[in-house]
């Protein structure tokens, strides 16, 4: 702590300390804020004001140059994020360049981030399906991994908290591979979404296409409304941000939630160096931060710490918190660190057109996707690979294209493309990945990025498993179309890159046993018992359904376990 | 034995043989823009119910997307296609393009039209089932530079995607609205009912 005097102790001292203001920092934030704890969030982008900084959320197609494509050289300095389906004209502001900062890909790995207050909650997929005891047992029933330390039952109570709070569409459907929450009313399926519904349960009896369980205000309570958020207006332009608030983001709600408090400090520019261990008192002390404009270093400290700095910064931030009880990263006894990377398969694509239901049409732009619950590998492997997958499906009728017009010119051309076409049906999916020690993350031995942080390594790609399960997906999928009348199916392997999907987790994994894992089942690391690590990082097995509302619900439970601890003294 | 060698390799060659014009400053000059709106209201052109290419500034788009999207490969197509139609207008019609009649514009554009689409089918004889191109002798080739290859289709895409993403292509030809304020499912459709914008 060298030169820093006791009055800069005083004044760098909170209660808590959040690394990360993104979708699992801004919950930690909220949570430690209103029990009382004076809570600094720590931040290495800009920050993002709630409104102020969405600059292109009022814009209409023709008010973008390029109408929302990149240009040439956007797409020549950016390889990597821009394979991103989001990193659009309107939108790419929120995302982190390539050039800004540097990692090393010993094996492909799309890396996308976004550094600034709120983070990737601007910019993610909405998808909030909660996990069930499938996703949670499955390592253990089936041998993929080590068992999760926790089962649905803890973590339900607190999947209500975070969806009450943030507001989450969907219906009650009763099943047991995707549990029912707490639900605002859902996104109406269209009539060609309610007929392949329809026709899948018919053809299949145990396989459900289900309303979106999605992060959307369809109906606020008082409790969003008192967030200053309103009814989601189906603009399904969210990643601008939202003028209405409408969907959950942490620049929307929980940050200005924890702010209400008089309880939050937020500094922006802040990027942590590393986590301060101190030997005598067998805990952290705090944390070094370098300001990413002037690149001084400043030391704050705290009684408890919040890693939430994005699944892979994470690792990289513990590995770098060397000392001499930790040489090889905080609380990194058992090796782990790093170790066990995983995604989600986001690779299968596959559509087709259906005839009919010309009568019908819809009125606004729907934010969601339907989707149709994992079925299978759910009792037991009946399948030739392991884990399930979650498919999300919809139906849209585009303007007509005007293809097979005979006069491809002309005002009747012109008039034939005014009017909606077929409708296609689609589908995405979103599969299970196993984590394996080779999948990792290290630190760069020499290189290291502008502030003297080592650059991370990453190490990661699909095995057998995955090309099993897309083949399955791309069966099974065609199969159910074609039973509903779909026609001219056509599916596609992006074969992109792992973290494209934007779903990368584990590395610092909870687990019973310290000898495997990190984290114990609130996520205080083994042997640091005031550091919890509750974003992506903690993972110990992908599943299958989205993981962010995961994030959330996990955070509050530790915050709120820490709240106990500290009443009781032993925080 | 067929020589298979990358489709991107191959169709780049075809563009560079096949462009005798390099991409200059000023290419977007005034007159050329006006073309270029002329070109697109023959595609998109202005009817009863809605304004057309010309109206939403089709010349003024493509500059902006043309210079900031394109590669100089694909510049490079789109110009000498731009030339192809100059020249075809004072050779066989004796006018400037802008002066022909709609008839004499319509010609000249199906006939690209229809070059295009002859280019497409050559290209697809001359791709193999693993996409890679297959090289089967010159005289493929040849026939594929005839007209430089897919100009058309360039300045259709634009001519469409322009007008459709424009402000009197989104609210007057289609539908659009930013903020619907809430989803129906289910609306009832009829003939002629205008399809969404977004």
């Amino acid at each position: 702590m060298g030169n820093i005097n006791s009055k800069g102790i005083e004044e760098n001292t909170y209660d808590a300390i959040v690394i990360g203001s993104g979708i699992s920092g801004g919950w930690a934030a909220k949570e430690l804020c209103e029990h009382g704890l004076k809570t600094l969030v720590l931040e290495r982008g800009r920050d993002v004001k709630h409104l102020v900084d969405y600059p292109t959320m009022a814009k209409d197609p023709w008010d973008f140059p390029h109408r929302n494509d990149l240009t040439l050289k956007e797409k020549e300095d950016n390889p990597v994020v821009s394979k991103c389906y989001a990193f659009k004209e309107d939108a790419k502001h929120f995302f982190v360049k390539d050039n800004e900062h540097p990692y090393i890909q010993e094996k492909p790995f799309d890396w996308i981030r976004g550094y600034q207050v709120g983070g990737k909650s601007l910019t993610w997929g909405r998808c909030t399906q909660r996990w069930s005891n499938f996703e949670f047992t499955g390592p253990q029933r089936f041998g993929f991994g080590w068992d999760w330390p926790i089962r649905y039952e803890d973590v339900a109570p607190w999947y209500s908290h975070v969806e009450k709070f943030i507001g989450i569409c969907g219906s009650k459907d009763g099943l047991e591979a995707m549990p029912d929450g707490e639900f605002l009313p859902p996104f109406e399926l269209n009539r060609v979404e309610q007929h392949l519904k329809e026709s899948i349960l018919k053809n299949y009896g145990n396989r459900y296409l289900v309303h979106a369980r999605w992060a959307h205000l369809t109906k606020p309570n008082q409790i969003h409304l008192d967030q200053g958020r309103g009814q989601c207006q189906a603009r399904n332009l969210c990643q601008r941000g939202c003028p209405f608030g409408g969907y959950f983001s942490s620049n929307s709600s929980t940050l200005p939630w924890a702010a209400k408090t008089g309880n939050l400090t937020i500094r922006p520019f802040s990027v942590v160096h590393s986590i301060i261990y101190d030997e005598q008192k067998q805990k952290a002390t705090g944390v070094r931060v370098i300001d990413t404009n002037t690149k001084q270093a400043t030391e704050f400290f705290a009684k408890v710490i919040f890693v939430n700095g994005s699944a892979l910064n994470s690792n990289l931030i513990l590995l770098n918190s060397t000392s001499n009880r930790f040489p090889n990263g905080l609380g990194n006894d058992s090796g782990m660190l790093g170790k066990y990377i995983c995604h989600h398969n986001y690779r299968g694509w596959l559509g087709g057109e259906i005839d009919g239901f010309a009568d019908t049409y819809y009125y606004g732009h729907n934010p969601t996707d339907a989707i149709i619950a994992n079925y299978r590998n759910l009792h037991k492997i009946d399948t030739d690979f392991i884990g399930g997958y979650t498919t999300y499906t919809g139906a849209r009728r585009d303007r007509n294209n005007g293809e097979t017009f005979p006069q491809q010119m002309g005002a009747e051309y012109k008039e034939s493309m005014t009017e909606p076409g077929p409708w296609t049906v689609y589908s995405y999916v979103q599969g299970e990945t196993i984590p394996k020690e080779k999948n990792h993350v290290r630190l760069s031995t020499d290189k290291k990025d502008e502030w003297g942080i080592p650059q991370l390594i990453t190490s990661v790609e699909y095995d057998d498993n995955d090309d099993k399960l897309l083949n399955d997906y791309f069966v099974q999928t065609e199969e159910m179309f074609a039973k509903a009348g779909v026609k001219n199916i056509h599916h596609s392997d992006s074969k992109q890159a792992p973290g494209l999907d934007i779903h990368e987790m584990g590395g610092c994994r909870m687990g019973t046993d310290p000898k495997t894992s990190m984290l114990d089942k609130w996520n205080a690391l083994h042997h640091c018992k005031n550091v919890f690590v509750t974003d992506g990082a903690c993972m110990a097995s992908t599943g299958n359904q989205s993981p962010s509302i995961l994030y959330m619900t996990l955070t509050a439970r530790a915050c709120n376990y820490v709240v106990d601890e500290m009443k009781k003294g032993n925080i | 034995m067929a020589i298979i060698i990358p489709a991107s390799i191959v169709s780049t060659e075809l563009i560079f043989s096949s462009c005798k014009s390099e991409v200059k400053e000023g290419f977007f000059t005034d007159e050329n823009i006006k073309l270029l709106d002329e070109i697109g209201e023959t595609i998109i052109p202005a009817t009863a119910t809605s304004p057309g290419a010309k109206a939403a500034r089709i010349g003024e788009f493509m500059k902006v997307y043309v210079t900031d999207c394109y590669t100089l490969e694909e510049q490079n197509t789109f110009w000498y296609g731009i030339n192809k139609i100059k020249e075809i207008s004072r050779g066989k019609y004796k006018n400037q393009f802008p002066k022909l009649t709609l008839l004499q514009k319509t010609e000249i554009l199906q006939k690209f039209e229809k070059d295009a689409q002859e280019y497409s089918e050559n290209k697809k004889k001359m791709t193999g089932a693993n996409g890679d191109a297959v090289q089967t002798g010159k005289g493929n080739q040849e026939a594929m530079n005839e007209y430089g290859g897919h100009f058309y289709p360039m300045i259709k895409e634009l001519t469409v995607f322009g007008f459709f993403t424009s402000q009197p292509g989104a609210t007057k030809a289609l539908r659009y609205i930013q903020t619907p304020g809430s989803y129906k499912g289910d609306v009832p459709y009829k003939k002629g009912d205008k399809a969404w914008a977004t």
